[in-house]
């Protein structure tokens, strides 16, 4: 930017006068009201030039244009003025279209420093009445001092020029004494002078190329723009910087220095940033997307082509929304006008605009991005936080910054978020909020707080989107499902998520739904470049070679290079190349990610030739340091050295007897035994030297082609299969019954068992025929294997087909029938054939029914076969009566209760009633009814004289236990007798066992 | 059932292989007095037959009748309570369990469950035994804490308990158990037991095989009775009656670890060893355990390597297996071995064959 330099000079009136013209000016005043031509206007403007001239330039702007439409100013002098000023005032010549009278002051100059970010006009007319002046002086002067503190950004040096210039004339009593355009002026106290109008030409064609850029109105692409405007600042600041740095008696005061250069340079418009562009772009056309759901409007601005070529850059993007002439969302609250969008505004939409808006969304498409929320991730000092700042200012949010620094737990989040996310504020005018959730990954437990809240708005905007899609189309529907959504909790706002570490795992569920971009380290010029400029701007002194060490040596952190710079600054030290490591303030202790570390140890730095020349040595001992350093501070070495061995032999090293390789894996041997010590003995200082280890790996096979990193998945799926599998193995020996097993160990199970067993459960000899058809000995054969089977707890279960599991045999069933302990797995190794015979389905269904059989007949017989010993006799007894007798138990005790009560109610005429009944009920609660006859005569037995006869009954328990015993074997020797009753489900019930049907 | 189970031996008089060990076992339970008895033996060799056979010798038939019970104990250690699930297997005298079984915290089943069992007397003192017996499997992996405490409970409670211990071998179990114990090497039997254990299990089904037949059979199977017994039934069930070229079928896994075996020889790259790794890795998931595919792995080598490299070979090989056992990652140690030969047997065919 230009600089403008006015020069005002002090008046050289005397005070009587001034004194004299004040008086007289107030008199008029009060008389001759009615004949100032503008005396209000000159007063404002008398106003805004002492007080809030800087800010107010746009209203100066429609001063000057009513200046220009009143014509005081003779026609000739506009040719004066045309002229360029040899004189060194420095107002440039204006152009004839905009021009502004202008007023030579007799002999005084002002200069006005003039804002090149702030200022949207530049036509700066200094208009000052004498009268004022003394004190307009004083003002000024410190106006002018502290005009820098005001505008950081302030792109050039200024020069204040005080040497008086008697020949120019800005201020003057006579309109003739002025060169060139002038205005006349009235002051407070009614006295009129004329002032010369000077004006900047060439500022104002940039304005209003700024102007057309941010309505879109011109033609070529907004990257070509901005990369030219960048390019035009950073040479201006390079050209500025390079002309001379004398502007020493500049006076930025000791507040600029108490601020951080981190701040101070922060980018404060999209153009600035300095992080990759792509990402930029992309987080911009992200932000972009949101714009028909926040907005309500379209942005006509960003339509098409705008969008096209932020699409070229963003080529992650899947769904550029293009704007279409729908306005959905526009019901909820208050439209906000974009910055961009100011040319059109939709009218608020009918009824029935928004229930055809409605139709037209579910067939374009627009609205919110797919995604609603953006992760950006990347190591700390690449500008994250502020891209997310400035692209959220950009696009005309208002940023709402939750950090680690906040209160994170679930509840206070949600509340914070439902607010930003979800209202719109009351006042029209505000702008719409953006959520920035900053270092979500800090803490574990906080940031999953956060994390689960977002992912609960995210869902529930899945559910209702699927919801609505469901619902019939139309009119009604259209309206209820937009009703729906006030109702439901929705994201409205984007949200962006900052991190660092991507793979944290809090923000495992995050990186599903969320658009992720990771930041990459900007390239090392760039930062230089703006190192150079920002050290231009605060006089240090530093060369490129140093700026860019250092830059290479944070790892492009841009904060760690300026807070560096300014350290050095304030101990008045100089950038210096050697001693770069001591001299960097606050080193970084990032733990990078385990990939990052894997990277480093497996691939070799490029080591630049310029590196190279000068120090060899020390790099290598600089290597040696970064290398430790980022070891120890991730710790987890167990999983590095798990990441090594996975990815060390993709590595492509020249290894001809294998040498390297051998001493790789010795070291990560040596590792795991060191680990498992340190462990063991829980001495967990030794695991410092842990990282030795990894850089030993380092020095052997580094290499400097890019890797091809793989996280370490199979030592873990080894791990949880083989669980798996000895999970199988363990269930299977606890079902095979104990006489078997307590032989077998799981390990024995598969170094001995599994593969001869197989052979000997599938006979190449077994025919899929009738039992009937076999002859005796393969029906021995087949009794032999049913049995093996029974014994051992196998059968044939029906599976869904698995291609790769049975390549060998009929891939095409869709069900197969498979051992049900999966036993066959434990020999299918991979790329390996086994000469296992595989049976054939039918035999397979043979099997499985035969050995249910087996298992049936065996089981029923050992209940009932007296000759399996005292224990099965005993198991036979308790099994085979136990019902029985608790029928008969429970038979015994109600009597045995009830004959106390039986004999108080003697007399009672329901007294045979109630037995009858309640030895019915009992006969239910048994639950096994005996047959009828038999029930009668039990109940008749004991119906009336039995109660004389009980107490000698009851002594000899044993003796009833046994006739009752002997009655239900009578019972279950007779054929069984079935009566069906028609319509009722108490049909005669009877145990019967499997036994009698088999046989 | 297998043949394995069907003529499994169920006394100590009906043993055919280690008839010694039996013969002392029987006068030892016979003179009344049993002391701790420490079994130890490679796989296969009769260590469990003998034990079973020692307790129906001691207990009489209720020993057979056995009950499997898995159960979660509440072991109370200090500041919190511990659950320890653990499957026993017991009979009215006797109690078999796998401490291992517990992982880490073995030392707990050892220090409270097997106490708790030790000091309950039986509860049948009319029997002939005034005392119970523990059958502890596996000891060799109970970790050092757990064999140390161990040792009291040996000392303290002889008087109502037993222990009988059984273990692969007996150098991982410490000193201090061992001298408490009388120890039972049971070897693996000799190729000539395991063949005359075949021919009485053919005489038994009826089978006639050809001369050398058995002998191949024993061959194959490494001295492990069970694995001769159960191969000699898979050939039984493949192909009957049996030819002299009958096919033994091979173990699965032994035959993966040969083809391992031959891809080493193939070639020697980088490359290679990772297809190895893969290799290896179906093994160990398939609960192979890593020590017995290393060994194999050697002998698979030593069987395709000149003599003069047989004992640098086996040198690593040992070497590898320490490794293996004091670390806990047992791929990196086998890679390592898989390496280290690779290297060896490139260098040498360099130097050979320039």
């Amino acid at each position: 930017m230009e600089n403008h330099i006015l020069l005002c000079r002090p008046f050289h009136l005397p005070i009587s006068r001034q004194k004299y013209s004040k008086e007289h000016f107030r008199e008029r005043e009060i008389g001759e009201a009615m004949d100032m031509e503008f005396p209000d206007a000159a007063e404002l403007e008398w106003l805004e030039a002492n007080a809030t001239y800087p800010d107010e330039q746009e209203d100066d702007l429609e001063f000057d244009d009513d200046f220009l439409q009143q014509p005081p100013s003779p026609p000739g002098s506009e040719q004066i003025a045309s002229q360029p000023d040899p004189k060194p005032t420095l107002s440039l010549p204006p152009k004839p279209s905009l021009l502004k009278p202008q007023l030579p002051i007799n002999n005084r100059k002002r200069f006005l420093p003039d804002d090149p970010e702030l200022s949207s006009d530049d036509g700066n007319v200094v208009v000052i009445t004498e009268e004022k002046r003394s004190r307009v002086e004083d003002n000024d002067e410190d106006w002018l001092r502290y005009s820098p503190p005001k505008q950081p950004e302030e792109d050039g040096p200024m020069v204040v020029e005080q040497e008086p210039e008697p020949e120019e004339k800005i201020l003057a009593k006579y309109a003739l004494e002025i060169d060139g355009d002038c205005t006349p002026v009235t002051g407070l106290d009614g006295e009129r002078v004329y002032a010369k109008i000077c004006r900047v030409e060439d500022e104002r064609v940039k304005k209003l190329e700024v102007k057309e850029y941010s309505t879109g109105l011109i033609q070529e692409p907004v990257r070509a723009l901005m990369q030219r405007v960048e390019h035009d600042q950073f040479t201006k600041v390079l050209e500025a910087s390079s002309e001379d740095l004398s502007e020493a008696n500049l006076p930025i005061g000791a507040v600029v220095n108490e601020k951080l250069w981190v701040d101070k340079y922060a980018p404060s418009s999209f153009t600035e940033l300095l992080s990759d562009e792509q990402t930029n772009r992309q987080v911009l056309m992200w932000l972009k997307q949101w714009d028909s759901c926040v907005f309500g409007v379209e942005i006509k601005s960003t339509t098409d082509d705008v969008l096209s070529s932020l699409k070229r850059h963003s080529l992650a993007v899947q769904h550029p929304r293009r704007s279409s002439k729908s306005s959905f969302g526009n019901s909820r609250g208050p439209r906000i006008d974009n910055e961009n969008a100011h040319n059109d505004l939709h009218p608020e939409n009918s009824d029935s605009d928004r229930m055809k808006d409605l139709w037209d969304k579910k067939h374009r498409k627009s609205g919110p991005p797919e995604q609603k929320i953006l992760l950006l991730c990347g190591p700390p000092g690449l500008g994250k936080t502020t891209l997310a700042h400035v692209a959220a200012q950009h696009c005309g949010y208002r940023v709402v910054e939750i950090n680690a620094s906040d209160d994170r737990s679930s509840a206070s989040i949600e509340a914070k978020i439902h607010d930003v996310v979800q209202m719109n504020s009351v006042n029209a005018d505000s702008k719409p909020k953006c959520l920035v959730i900053d270092e979500i990954d800090g803490a574990l437990n906080d940031g999953k707080g956060a994390v689960e809240v977002i992912l609960k708005l995210v869902s529930a905007e899945r559910k209702l989107r699927a919801g609505k899609e469901n619902e019939p189309e139309g009119g009604n529907a259209g309206q209820k499902s937009s009703k729906k959504k006030h109702q439901k909790t929705s994201l409205l706002r984007p949200v962006i998520c900052i991190c660092n570490d991507l793979y944290a795992p809090a923000l495992r569920p995050l990186r599903q739904v969320a658009k992720v971009h990771i930041f990459v380290q900007p390239t090392v010029s760039r930062v230089v470049n703006r190192l150079k400029y920002i050290c231009n701007r605060e006089r240090v002194k530093t060369s490129s070679i140093a700026l860019t060490a250092l830059a290479e040596y944070t790892d492009c952190d841009i904060r760690s290079c300026l807070n560096t710079l300014q350290f050095l600054n304030k101990k008045k030290e100089t950038l210096n190349v050697l001693e770069l490591s001591s001299q960097v303030v606050g080193r970084k202790d990032a733990t990078r990610s385990a990939f990052d570390i894997w990277k480093e140890i497996l691939q070799k730095r490029k080591v630049k030739q310029s590196k190279k020349s000068f120090n060899c040595f020390s790099s290598v001992s600089n290597d040696f340091e970064t290398l430790h350093s980022l070891i120890s501070h991730r710790g987890d070495y167990d999983l590095i050295f798990d990441g090594i061995h996975e990815n060390l032999l993709q590595l492509h090293y020249t290894d001809p007897v294998m040498q390297k390789t051998v001493q790789c894996s010795d070291i990560l041997g040596y590792s795991d035994i060191f680990h498992q010590y340190t462990m063991r003995t829980q001495h967990l200082s030794l695991q410092v030297y842990q990282s030795p280890l990894a850089m030993s790996i380092h020095g052997l096979v580094a290499q400097i082609g890019k890797p091809n990193i793989e996280w370490p998945k199979s030592f873990q799926r080894y791990r949880t299969m083989s669980i798996e599998k000895k999970e199988i193995l363990h269930s299977w020996k606890n079902k095979i019954p104990p006489s078997i097993s307590r032989h077998l160990s799981t390990k024995s199970f598969v170094e001995d068992l599994i593969s001869p067993f197989l052979h000997i459960l599938s006979p190449s000899t077994l025919k899929p025929v009738a039992l009937h058809l076999l002859s005796e000995k393969e029906k021995a054969d087949l009794a032999q294997l049913v049995n093996t089977m029974v014994s051992y707890a196998t059968t044939y279960k029906n599976i869904k087909s698995d291609p790769s599991r049975f390549m060998h045999h009929g891939a095409s069933d869709v069900s197969m029938l498979s051992l049900d302990p999966p036993i066959g797995e434990f020999i299918n190794f991979k790329g390996y054939d086994s000469c296992h015979i595989v049976l054939a389905s039918a035999v397979k269904v043979f099997l499985v029914h035969e050995a249910e059989r087996q298992k049936i007949l065996q089981g029923s017989s050992n209940l009932h076969s007296p000759s399996t010993g005292a224990e099965s006799q005993e198991v036979l007894r308790c099994e085979n009566s136990s019902t029985m007798s608790k029928a008969s138990a429970s038979l015994d005790k109600t009597t045995h209760f009830r004959d106390p009560s039986r004999q108080k109610q003697f007399d009672l005429p329901s007294a045979s009633g109630q037995n009858k009944r309640s030895a019915g009920g009992t006969t239910a609660s048994g639950k096994v009814g005996l047959p009828e006859g038999k029930k009668k005569q039990f109940v008749d037995s004991r119906s009336f004289f039995d109660r004389f006869r009980k107490p000698s009954d009851k002594t000899p328990q044993g003796n009833d236990h046994a006739k009752l015993k002997q009655k239900l074997e009578e019972r279950d020797s007779r054929p069984l007798l079935f009566k069906f009753n028609e319509g009722y489900t108490n049909a005669v019930k009877r145990p019967v066992r499997i036994h009698e049907f088999l046989k | 059932m297998l043949w394995v189970d069907k003529y499994r031996p169920k006394t100590l008089d009906k043993v055919i292989v280690h008839q010694d060990v039996a013969q002392n076992l029987r006068k030892l339970v016979s003179e009344g007095d049993c002391p701790h008895l420490l079994f130890y033996g490679p796989p296969g060799s009769g260590k469990k037959t003998l034990i079973m056979a020692l307790l129906r010798q001691i207990f009489g038939p209720s020993a057979d009748k056995v009950k499997v019970e898995n159960k979660i104990w509440k072991v109370d250690a200090g500041t919190r309570t511990i659950d320890v699930e653990l499957t026993t297997l017991s009979s009215t005298h006797h109690v078999e369990l796998n401490p291992s079984d517990a992982g880490f915290q073995d030392r707990y089943v050892v220090q409270e469950i097997i106490k708790e069992m030790a000091k309950n007397r039986p509860i049948d003192t009319k029997g002939k035994k005034g005392f119970k017996v523990l059958v502890l499997n596996e000891v060799d992996k109970l970790s050092r804490e757990a064999q140390h405490s161990l040792r009291r409970t040996m000392e303290k409670y002889s008087a109502s308990c037993r222990l009988i211990l059984c273990s692969n071998s007996s150098s991982k179990v410490t000193e201090a158990v061992r001298s408490r114990c009388l120890n039972v090497r049971i070897n693996a039997p000799m190729e000539e037991e395991i063949v005359s254990v075949l021919e009485f299990i053919a005489k038994k089904e009826g089978l006639q095989f050809p001369q050398g037949f058995a002998a191949r059979i024993v061959e194959k199977s490494n001295r492990n009775l069970r694995r001769a017994v159960l191969t000699f039934e898979s050939c039984r069930v493949q192909q009957y009656p049996f030819t002299n070229n009958q096919t033994v079928p091979p173990m699965d896994w032994e035959q993966y670890v040969s083809e391992i075996a031959s891809d080493i020889m193939k070639e020697q790259s980088p490359k290679r060893l990772f297809e190895v790794r893969g290799k290896l890795y179906e093994l160990l998931t398939n609960c192979i355990p890593p020590e017995i595919i290393l060994k194999r792995l050697l002998f698979e080598l030593l069987k395709k390597l000149d003599s003069e490299l047989k004992h640098e070979v086996t040198n690593w090989a040992a070497h590898y297996e320490h490794r293996m056992r004091l670390g806990q990652k047992a791929i990196f140690h086998l890679e390592a071995f898989v390496a280290k030969f690779m290297s060896i047997y490139k260098s040498f065919l360099i130097s050979t064959f320039g």
